[in-house]
């Protein structure tokens, strides 16, 4: 018998709106599979999602899901957080709806330190309005709004959470589901904001236009971008340029947690005290 | 649903009604067990096909990698999986070299 995912998905929205050799689906996959090894009840789960490609996780799951407006995912997780402190809140967003229209929710979501798992997409363009400039598509590819190359400079979305006060950072890639895979488990074993960094292809919006067609082609190209932690260190800084280290980044287990931290408010509020941290 | 128990004597099965065939599993695939046969009917006109089931090693390499939920390995003790050959290597590349596509016999 294989890993039952049917147990986990609505099986009757299937198959799923991505298209084909989409690494939405592996990413959902590692998602599914974290969660079994964890071993919650489906029931204490909630996956909250933005708008975009990545919006789609949560009409696939079968827990309880919010697809919620765009950029507003960690918004309403965090909400979901405070008043079910004892729940565990996932939040898939993408490029796009995580880090431009969403990027300031989740830089405060990172400064408050609340246990959420958000776990970012990252195909490197707005898949699903076709082929927009994202902030994190590479200077020089061609999207629809720079025809003539991409002069932004791009966010290192890890770096950027890693700032921020997130507590564990970490990053893989759709090349590998077993890392990802154990990289989720550790991150929803964390007390803290957990933000995950997931390289994804999109070789239909992003591939298409830039010379890399079809899905392994594209997947190839991120595996020429990425470098495990231990072997980027060792690099010298002309070699760290258009590279991204693999693994977990960060993992701060001392810093004090939002909904603790909170649980003190009430505290000082039924006692008519001022809040001891 | 699809059916997750393994068939009898299947190393590797698909529902077709979930595969897109996308290519990510032959390209993963490292000892030529599956390939794309012409299927007019499919939206890209092909389908995945498990040409060779025998040289199957247990990999798990494609259903890991399956975005669609739409192909299985058995469990080791529900299938006697092979060992990777050469033939089965070179097989491998031969089919990625030809755009995934099952070699003609």
């Amino acid at each position: 018998m294989a890993f039952n995912y049917d147990k986990y998905l609505r099986t009757d929205k299937l198959p799923t709106l991505w298209c084909w050799g989409c690494g939405d689906g592996v990413i959902l996959k590692s998602i599914i599979r974290a969660i079994d090894k964890m071993g919650w009840d489906m029931n204490d789960v909630c996956v909250v999602a933005g708008i975009g490609c990545s919006g789609r996780t949560s009409s696939y799951i079968d827990c309880n899901t919010v697809h919620t407006t765009h950029g507003r995912a960690i918004a309403y997780a965090t909400g979901i957080k405070l008043a079910n402190p004892d729940k565990h809140v996932i939040v898939v967003t993408g490029d796009g709806d995580g880090l431009a229209i969403g990027g300031n929710h989740t830089i405060h979501g990172c400064r408050r330190n609340i246990d959420l798992n958000h776990i970012v997409i990252n195909n490197f363009i707005y898949g699903l309005t076709n082929s927009q400039t994202s902030p994190t598509t590479p200077k020089g590819m061609w999207t629809v709004t720079a025809q003539y190359g991409n002069v932004d400079p791009t966010f290192d979305a890890a770096k950027l959470a890693d700032a921020a006060g997130a507590s564990f950072v970490a990053r893989e890639s759709v090349l590998d589901p077993k890392k990802m895979e154990k990289v989720f488990v550790e991150g929803f074993k964390h007390k803290g904001y957990s933000f995950f960094d997931i390289f994804s292809n999109c070789h239909i919006n992003l591939g298409r236009k830039n010379k890399m067609g079809e899905a392994k082609q594209t997947l190839d190209w991120i595996d020429s971008r990425i470098i495990s932690k231990k072997k980027f260190d060792a690099l010298s800084d002309e070699e760290k340029v258009d590279k991204f280290p693999l693994g977990v980044l960060k993992k701060d287990e001392e810093a004090l947690e939002y909904c603790e931290a909170y649980s003190k408010v009430i505290e000082a509020a039924q006692n008519k005290t001022k809040v001891q941290l | 649903m699809s059916n997750m128990v393994a068939p009898k004597n299947t190393s590797v099965w698909v529902d077709i009604h979930r595969c897109k065939a996308c290519d990510v599993c032959v390209s993963m695939c490292p000892a030529g067990v599956l390939a794309m046969a012409p299927a007019p009917n499919s939206i890209l006109g092909s389908m995945i096909e498990v040409v060779h089931p025998e040289a199957c090693i247990g990999c798990r390499d494609c259903e890991l990698h399956c975005p669609d939920f739409a192909i299985y390995v058995a469990e080791r003790g529900e299938f006697k999986f092979a060992r990777i050959t050469d033939e089965a290597k070179q097989r491998a590349e031969a089919v990625k070299n030809n755009h995934y596509r099952k070699l003609s016999a």
